[in-house]
């Protein structure tokens, strides 16, 4: 339990200390924040190792009375899922932070505060087990967020912040509806104990709201973390806000913000309102099958090589909501572990253009040309990155697509082989797009005068891009040590839901817990009830 | 004599919980004697009145818990009333600190004497219009408001825009209040009776005709909605607020907006809804006269067109004064539902709206001292001329859009819950849209103060920051801003306590 | 029931309108009809008015007549309280010297403000400062 609440406070102690440095003293603040996030990660990893893989359920909860009268408390624990994002994000920050040393030149106090602070919001969204901490982590990640792209930002940032921040808010403010009534509904109609934000006691009885409640709540919350994902029709703030954010910035918003969405899918949607998602998740899955092929249909034709990694985004998020949407355990597992890839992988892209901005100060593709030869470090370490980007088997990238690919398919949700077909087409155009783009980038003779002085790869940037690639790798050979950790606490949402739809529960050894049990009982009875 | 004689004894008897009241009068006339006296010391009225108000705070906290009828059932006192009552005197305290900060109110050597006693003034009208259960007395309280009001407005009266205001307030102020005691006329031509608790007994006996009741209620609201600044009887606002001198207009925007509110709710539920019992809402079946459905109406009205004007504004005490508009729709909401957690939502919101709203406009003078304009575009940069006001400005602008952790955020979650508790999925939809609006407008404010660089003229380059004392005000505010946006409980408790004595 | 009350009420406001309009007409019909350029002046009395009547008085007429009013108003509320303040007693008579007490203040802030002095010796024209007033330029920027 320490653990957990020192990961979860620690940047925003920092935080708060680093405004009491003299501004002057950039040193002192760079280390300061430097240390405290690779403690915080230190730190996290006892949540690694002492979490129980075979235990289900969630894991070191803390449940601290907050508001009485509203029920809601500060609860926090973790799950196999949640523990798995929540060292993405310990492990990813200090690298976004180290590879800011050199490109944040102005006001570096306020950036570092801005950065510590998000990360204690980013942590608080992926272990608030109560609607109404969720919501004030989920909001409070928009203003050092709108800072860091406003202020740090490109030439269009203030395009780019407002855009970011309207549509943010408009799906946030629709859940913050849906929870209040969620919490009135569920605490006075069902539970009849008054209005209640507890999500643990929420997710026990939610599914027993009438479905065509359930299908507004549903797309309720659905709306608001589809904007975060961001699912194709909702994504267009998306490349804006990579374009013109820092690369800290797009770093942080690629590898966590964008998982703030799946992550709500799953806890919240799939939890709460199993039987809306069951008769929805054909049509969500269209979607996500369109932003596959969409986003990567665009992303070939950019010619600015953030902006293709920001499309490519959106291409590899929708097989994150396609897995997720299949239901089965297979894909579920394969969603989350596509999270964590997609974390490493396109923060690493981000990092890379990142490093060429700071010398060249251009992302267009046809500036570049020949740079393995002057940068041949720099040309490997993309290259692992876009090959895992592309899913290129024995790299991580490689794993998650498979799994969702392989859910999408054998899910009996879904029922139709389509989506899985018209999704690996995505796979190949994953390819096309950014192969080309590094041939145009890599290969070839250096028509650029100015590209002729770059320099390789120093030591900072060695030191952030190294233990990525150690990620990269160890999950594309050996996978099972993270699928592992999520494995259970998937088979009993999974249970849930084939519990609801067939009323069969595919992994039974987990029956033995308790909790389970009531909740099948409760289904049954909301059977009989209608 | 016995009829004298017990009149006598109901005054004498009342004369102990008037007592606040009392204490407000005697300070008003201290502090102009001793401003009329000491000629040479400027502020001498300012701190008679707020060391007055503060006495009168010690004396009106004898007032709590207590429930009380008092001078024949003119005024009441009760939890609902000394809750508004200390609302108003920390405003009011508040804003003559603020006051003393103010450089155009004490430009040209003008006097003040008279600005603070006519805050006393405002205070006593509003702890009147808190407490007012008859028509005379509400007719009465809303009159003593309105008139030290119009002065204070324009006070700076060689400033064209401020006499401006003072008059068009004067003009409005004049047509809705005598529309309002038109109204008044009605509800007693029809029941006989002015005391607001006999008009509910006349009305529930059957035996009045209705039509009149229903057209001067209408008309009572117009008077009301004047006060609150809803949409339609809006129009004075954006003008007045403008003109005014800023901290007058704070000062209308929190503490006038809130005594027409404590008097709305309590005139409708009581005239209409008590002693209605929870299956039967007289509220509606009064000749099935949808009460409900206007106040919504008015409440969509009020925040959609507030909200939507603001987007345009250039000025930024005009934005302000037209979000207020949009505040007072989202209080409205509440008021639709009319139960008891919706009007301790109201009670609660209005705690976290006074100090969120007077922070806000206190930087905003703050800033007007030293640049000399309330313009959006002198914003531009100020973020890095003065970081420290720029920051609180920050906070008070995300608790008024309604973000966590501020106490913005949590007067809204409680709205909210209030509205859908009675099931109005759709008010609560619009609502929330309109805080999507309204977070338009806001980022406007500290997108300029911040992520726009000031150019590079070295004349308006200058950094700046506030004396130490009215910083230390803001940073008050602002730390309970934040503090109130994560723990609340105790003012969540009050309110609660302060709306028992309804149903 | 309102309608019957207010009925009458509107006979009485018909025939008061018709008893004007049936009088003058008569009067127009029977009366001989001789104009003079004298009798077309506003005033028979042979004053000839100079200037136009909307000029502005000065607000001391204003402030005078506030005052007065205020204590107009007052003798109202002192003779009933004289009629009965024997049985009322000394609590009445407190109540009263203070009501009394509060205006005498209004009076004494007049006078101190020398609101009561009818000649000015130093009259301030007060001055409009016009560097302060809303700009209505739009920011385009903005």
């Amino acid at each position: 339990m320490i653990p957990l609440i020192i990961t979860l406070l620690l940047p925003l102690i920092s935080s708060l200390l680093i405004l009491f440095m003299n501004k002057e003293n950039v040193k002192l603040i760079k280390y300061f924040t430097l240390i405290s996030s690779l403690i915080t990660f230190l730190i996290s990893l006892f949540l690694l190792f002492n979490f129980n893989n075979t235990n289900p359920d969630i894991q070191y909860y803390i449940n601290v009375t907050w508001v009485s009268s509203l029920d809601a408390g500060f609860r926090i624990g973790l799950d196999g899922m949640s523990l798995l994002l929540v060292m993405l994000i310990t492990f990813i920050s200090p690298i976004a932070i180290l590879s800011s040393f050199d490109s944040i030149k102005t006001r570096e106090k306020e950036y570092y505060f801005m950065i510590l602070l998000l990360q204690f919001a980013m942590v608080g969204v992926f272990t608030a087990l109560d609607t109404f901490l969720f919501y004030i982590f989920w909001e409070l990640i928009l203003i050092p967020m709108y800072f860091i792209i406003g202020i740090w930002g490109g030439k269009n940032r203030l395009y780019a912040t407002v855009k970011f921040f309207i549509f943010t808010m408009v799906g946030s403010l629709f859940m913050l509806v849906a929870i209040i009534w969620l919490g009135n509904y569920v605490g006075n109609e069902i539970l009849k104990t008054g209005f209640t934000t507890d999500y643990l006691k929420i997710k026990e009885v939610a599914n027993l709201i009438p479905l065509n409640y359930q299908n507004w709540l549903f797309w309720a919350f659905a709306i608001s973390f589809f904007i975060k994902v961001p699912l194709f029709p909702l994504h267009t703030w998306l490349p804006d806000a990579h374009t013109e954010a820092p690369t800290a910035g797009s770093v942080i918003l690629a590898a966590i913000l964008l998982k703030m969405g799946t992550y709500g899918l799953i806890r919240f949607n799939l939890e709460f309102f199993t039987s809306a998602s069951i008769a929805n998740a054909s049509l969500i899955s269209i979607f996500a099958v369109i932003g596959i092929i969409y986003g990567a249909l665009v992303a070939a034709i950019q010619t600015d090589i953030k902006k293709l990694v920001a499309y490519s985004s959106v291409s590899h998020l929708g097989f994150v909501v396609l897995g997720i949407f299949s239901m089965t355990a297979i894909g579920i597992q394969g969603a989350i572990i596509q999270m964590v890839n997609h974390g490493l992988s396109t923060g690493m892209l981000f990092l890379l253009v990142g490093i060429i901005y700071e010398r060249r100060h251009t992302r267009e593709i046809s500036e570049y040309g020949g740079i393995a030869r002057i940068m041949p470090v720099y040309a490997t370490f993309f290259a692992i990155a876009m090959f895992s980007s592309v899913g290129l088997p024995g790299l991580n990238g490689f794993v998650g697509e498979y799994l969702t690919l392989i859910g999408a398919f054998t899910s009996p949700i879904l029922n139709s082989w389509g989506y899985a077909i018209a999704a690996s087409t995505g796979v190949i155009f994953a390819a096309v797009y950014l192969l080309w783009m590094y041939q145009r980038v890599f290969f070839g003779t250096v028509d650029n005068p100015s590209n002729l002085n770059l320099k390789d790869l120093s030591k900072r940037e060695w030191a952030f891009l190294v233990p990525i690639v150690i990620f990269i790798v160890w999950i594309g050979l050996h996978p099972s040590t993270f699928t592992n950790i999520s494995e259970n606490s998937t088979r009993k949402l999974v249970n849930k839901i084939e519990n609801v739809k067939f009323g069969i529960t595919p992994y039974p050894e987990l029956l033995k817990n308790s909790n389970l049990k009531t909740n099948s009982n409760q289904i049954n009875n909301n059977k009989i009830g209608k | 004599m016995t009829i004298t004689q017990s009149y006598l004894n109901n005054l004498m008897a009342s004369v102990g919980y008037f007592a606040p009241e009392i204490a407000i009068v005697v300070t008003f006339i201290v502090a102009i004697l001793f401003d009329l006296m000491f000629k040479k010391s400027k502020n001498i009225a300012a701190y008679i009145s707020i060391i007055g108000l503060i006495i009168t705070g010690f004396i009106l906290s004898g007032n709590i818990g207590i429930s009380k009828s008092l001078f024949d059932g003119l005024i009441v006192v009760d939890p609902y009333s000394t809750f508004f009552k200390f609302l108003f005197l920390i405003t009011t305290i508040l804003i003559m600190v603020m006051s003393l900060s103010y450089k155009e109110l004490y430009d040209n050597n003008r006097k003040v004497g008279e600005y603070y006693s006519m805050l006393v003034g405002i205070t006593f009208g509003m702890f009147l219009l808190a407490s007012a259960v008859n028509l005379i007395t509400i007719y009465l309280s809303i009159e003593i408001l309105s008139l030290s009001s119009y002065v204070l407005a324009g006070y700076t009266k060689e400033i064209r825009r401020a006499s401006e205001a003072s008059l068009k307030y004067v003009i409005y102020g004049s047509l809705s209040s005598g529309i309002m005691v038109y109204g008044m006329s009605l509800l007693y031509g029809a029941t006989m009776t002015l005391d607001v608790a006999k008009i509910n007994v006349a009305i529930l006996s059957g035996h009045v005709e209705l039509f009149p009741i229903i057209i001067g209620g209408l008309m009572i609201l117009v008077g009301f909605g004047y006060k609150m600044s809803a949409v339609p009887f809006h129009y004075w606002t954006p003008d007045v607020y403008e003109g005014a001198p800023i901290t007058i207009t704070s000062y209308l925007s929190v503490a006038s907006k809130a005594a027409g509110f404590a008097v709305f709710i309590r005139f409708f539920k009581d005239l209409y809804l008590l002693p209605a019992t929870s299956d039967i809402n007289i509220w509606n079946t009064i000749s099935n006269f949808h009460w409900q459905t206007i106040v919504a109406v008015l409440s969509v009205l009020t925040m959609t067109v507030g909200n939507f004007v603001a987007l345009w504004q250039e000025n930024v005490k005009r934005l302000l004064a037209y979000s207020s508009i949009a505040h007072a729709g989202y209080i409205l909401m509440a008021v639709v539902v009319m139960t008891n957690v919706g009007i301790t939502s109201i009670l609660l919101y209005f705690v976290f709206y006074m100090i969120m709203n007077l922070g806000a406009f206190f930087v905003a003078q703050l800033f007007a001292n030293k640049i000399g304009s309330d313009d959006l575009k002198d914003y531009i940069g100020l973020g890095y001329r003065s970081p420290v006001l720029a920051v609180l400005m920050t906070v008070f602008l995300i608790s008024l859009t309604g973000l966590p952790p501020t106490a913005g955020f949590i007067g809204k979650f409680y709205i909210f819950t209030a509205v859908l508790d009675k099931g109005f999925v759709w008010l609560a939809v619009i609502g929330v849209l309109n805080s999507v609006v309204s977070l338009f407008y806001y980022a406007k404010i500290f997108r300029n103060m911040f992520l726009r660089s000031v150019a590079d003229d070295t004349k308006n380059n200058f950094k700046f920051s506030a004396p130490a004392f009215p910083l230390s005000i803001a940073y008050v505010l602002a730390f309970a801003t934040i503090l109130f946006g994560l723990y609340f409980s105790p003012i969540l408790n009050w309110a609660e306590n302060s709306v028992t004595m309804f149903k | 029931m309102y309608l019957t009350t207010f009925g009458i009420v509107l006979v009485f406001f018909i025939v008061g309108a018709l008893f004007v309009a049936v009088g003058l007409f008569t009067a127009a019909l029977v009366r001989p009809k001789n104009p003079t350029p004298e009798k077309l002046r506003t005033y028979e009395s042979g004053e000839i008015p100079m200037g136009s009547p909307w000029i502005q008085f000065n607000n001391r007429f204003y402030i005078i007549g506030l005052a007065y009013i205020i204590f107009d108003v007052e003798l109202v509320l002192l003779f009933p309280w004289s009629v009965v303040y024997k049985t009322l007693g000394w609590y009445s008579f407190i109540a009263m010297v203070i009501f009394l007490m509060i205006l005498i203040i209004g009076l004494v802030y007049d006078w101190a403000k020398g609101y009561l002095e009818w000649d000015k010796p130093n009259p301030v024209i007060p001055q409009l400062n016009e560097l302060i007033i809303h700009r209505k330029k739009v920011n385009k920027e903005n």
